[in-house]
């Protein structure tokens, strides 16, 4: 058996509109996640000490378990709790959560380097606590982390692909219809892993330019 | 007679089109002070890591004690890879940046290249060691990591590196610049002290004083080759090279008491 | 909706033998992932331009694209070599690639780190290129890199769980296996998370132990001032 070139490049036109699947799904679970990571390290702040307890154990959780694991609690678990969603939307909570979670942690290191100076000058204005948080710490914060953030979409549009797995149909799954179809596996596979490394690229180098941008606000 | 210490001719050295060493030739008689003396990017660095062959130079032949290094004759055949290796620490490099290595102890650092590259046992290599750290008067910064030291403790430390594999020569590039200026006479003491003891010396430096009081020779470099050498006097006041001149009007206009 | 205890204790066999295949099929991937990643970062510092393309080439591939593509790339591209493998192998393969893709970035970035004069007084004593990494390079490569590599190796560990997907029977499978069977979703993939759950910090603390054998310091909040501390701080723990 030898690779089809032919097979191959048929393969990668069909699967042309599964790739926009999948960017859109991360798109609405990217952001999503920043939305709610932001809203979770701002609660977190309040340490309100029952809740960050809470949360603290939902953070290790999410975390500590596989992905996979978190989206067959959304998909198949939560209906027997009444909430019972699409397996795409169900996939998208679960990865938002996941992010969601890293991008709180990541907003939570980067809150240390914060300039200590500027809180003071906030407070002897007497500027509210929200509107420190509003116009002092997040800009900031955002500046900060914003090449990590890149990462973290990166990593939501790769975990797009697990939704293959709860009957999506997007990149992965469609690659592998296709290529089931034809009883040859694997040309598809490497049209969907291009695709893949594609959205991956693009993002990478908005990462530099933006690394590189800020590099030189710095100075 | 004896064989110079270091023997180098036609040294060139490339950087794509650059010529940053161009046929150096230069010769160092054994127990000879010789200052390396140039403005900033002269290739004295350079010149350096040519003779050390960290840096391959393209033409050009070096004899450490009369033995050939890298090349056998002009045109000849490299040796092996092993052979350099294992001939390179017969010219003593102590680097400006000094380059400990921060896992190993003071000790360490002295110990570990004799017993990797020279074979010696632990107790030949520590006996050495110990012997060297004396000398430096460093002997109870023995355990101390390279972190714990102070600049000047350091430098010693790098300076018994490189004694501890009985070179012919030793190089010494820019001795004082990572230094703070109060610590640059300690130095240029030690320098002297070494000097004194007949060690074979070139030394990369700035520091006009040292060059007229210590060495034996000055060498002035710039544009990758040298354009004057002679007894440090001579050159410092006396040389017409327009260059070497404006070098050392500049210098002497900021110097700081011999 | 209640928790039924009892679908855990009954299939508590599968989960076990599940579990079992993960820590296996991780270990292998772990010291096979290290092995390949050494040599791929030595490899990547050679001047050989084509040898650094390839290298920089794999890096990117692996680390961009889902880890569910490469298990399915391997093991439905076996056949193009002309071997047909069982699916716990292949899976281990690809999960032994992605960790020395991982790693590796780990590796090159502290070796980047390090001053190249370390290398230079290496060589300037006579060391040989080899002796040189071993000597001095290594050495300092190792604690840094520590963190960093344990934390890769907790996500290669989640990661493993993908490999239900070509019906490797580890932890997932079996969950899924026994869901099956029982119908009883949450409390099924609960516990199997639970026991996911574990075993990074079972990794964690083996750490923490190992980073204290190497006497390296934790990173302490130290003292801030109490603005700062009302803002910047998350914890009400730390101080």
């Amino acid at each position: 058996m030898s690779f089809s070139f032919g097979f191959f490049w048929e393969s990668l036109a069909d699967l042309a509109p599964y790739a926009l699947v999948n960017l859109q799904l991360g798109a609405i679970a990217f952001v999503l996640a920043v939305t709610c990571g932001t809203l979770l390290t701002i609660v977190r702040s309040f340490k309100i000490a029952p809740v960050n307890m809470v949360i603290g154990v939902f953070i290790s959780f999410v975390r500590g378990t596989p992905l996979i694991i978190q989206i067959f609690l959304c998909f198949y678990a939560l209906p027997s709790a009444g909430i019972d969603m699409g397996p795409m939307t169900a996939g998208i909570v679960a990865i938002a959560l996941n992010s969601a979670v890293f991008i709180s942690e990541l907003q939570r290191g980067s809150l240390r380097a914060l300039a200590v100076g500027q809180l003071e000058a906030a407070t002897a204005l007497g500027l509210s606590p929200l509107l420190i948080w509003a116009k002092v710490i997040l800009p900031q914060l955002f500046r900060r982390i914003v090449p990590m953030l890149l990462n973290e979409a990166t990593i939501v549009v790769k975990g797009t692909a697990l939704l293959s797995i709860i009957t999506v149909v997007e990149l992965l799954r469609a690659a592998q219809q296709i290529g089931a179809a034809d009883f040859r596996p694997f040309e598809p596979l490497v049209g969907a892993a291009l695709y893949f490394l594609v959205i991956n690229l693009v993002l990478a180098t908005a990462t530099e330019r933006v690394e590189r941008k800020i590099a030189a606000e710095r100075r | 007679m004896t064989q110079p210490a270091l023997a180098a001719k036609d040294l060139s050295l490339a950087f794509g089109d650059h010529w940053a060493v161009d046929r150096v030739s230069l010769t160092i008689a054994r127990g000879e002070v010789v200052a390396l003396v140039g403005p900033s990017g002269c290739g004295k660095s350079s010149l350096l890591r040519c003779l050390t062959r960290l840096e391959p130079p393209q033409r050009g032949t070096i004899a450490i004690d009369g033995e050939p290094f890298g090349r056998v004759g002009e045109g000849g055949a490299l040796q092996s890879r092993r052979t350099i290796d294992r001939m390179r620490p017969k010219i003593g490099m102590v680097f400006q940046d000094l380059n400990l290595w921060p896992h190993l102890s003071a000790i360490g650092n002295v110990m570990r290249p004799q017993r990797v590259v020279l074979g010696r046992t632990e107790e030949e290599a520590r006996t050495r060691a110990e012997a060297l750290l004396a000398r430096l008067r460093i002997s109870e910064l023995a355990h101390k990591r390279p972190a714990q030291l102070s600049g000047g403790q350091r430098q010693r430390v790098a300076i018994a590196r490189a004694l501890a594999m009985d070179p012919a020569l030793m190089l010494f590039d820019e001795p004082t610049s990572a230094l703070d200026a109060e610590l640059i006479g300690e130095v240029l003491a030690l320098l002297k002290e070494l000097a004194s003891t007949g060690m074979t010396m070139l030394v990369v430096t700035h520091e006009i004083g040292f060059a007229r009081h210590v060495a034996d020779r000055l060498v002035f470099m710039d544009g990758g080759r040298i354009i004057a050498a002679g007894p440090p006097s001579d050159i410092i006041e006396r040389e017409n090279h327009p260059r070497v001149r404006a070098f050392f009007n500049t210098m002497l206009a900021f110097r700081t008491p011999d | 909706m209640g928790f039924d205890p009892n679908v855990v204790l009954d299939y508590w066999p599968q989960f076990l033998e599940g579990a079992a295949l993960t820590v296996r099929i991780v270990a292998v991937a772990l010291v096979g992932g290290l092995i390949l990643a050494a040599i791929i970062t030595a490899a990547s510092f050679v001047r050989f331009a084509p040898l650094k393309a390839l290298i920089m080439v794999y890096l990117a591939v692996v680390r961009g694209i889902p880890f569910i593509i490469i298990v399915f790339l391997v093991h439905y591209g076996m056949p193009f070599a002309g071997i047909r493998l069982p699916a716990l192998t292949t899976g281990t393969i690809a999960l032994t690639l992605f960790a020395s893709a991982y790693y590796a970035e780990v590796l090159r970035a502290t070796g980047l780190a390090l001053p190249q004069g370390q290398w230079d007084s290496a060589r300037a004593v006579g060391m040989s290129p080899g002796e040189a990494v071993r000597h001095v390079i290594v050495p300092q490569i190792l604690r840094p890199s520590l963190p960093p590599l344990t934390n890769y190796t907790m996500t290669m560990t989640k990661e493993s769980s993908v490999l239900s997907a070509i019906t490797v029977g580890e932890l997932t499978y079996q969950g899924l296996v026994v869901q099956g069977n029982t119908f009883a979703p949450f409390e099924v993939f609960f516990v199997v998370a639970g026991i996911y759950w574990i075993i990074p910090a079972l990794i964690a603390r083996a750490t923490l132990a190992l980073e204290r054998k190497l006497g390296m310091e934790e990173n302490a909040p130290g003292t801030l001032s109490p603005l700062a501390r009302r803002y910047l701080v998350l914890d009400r723990r730390e101080r």
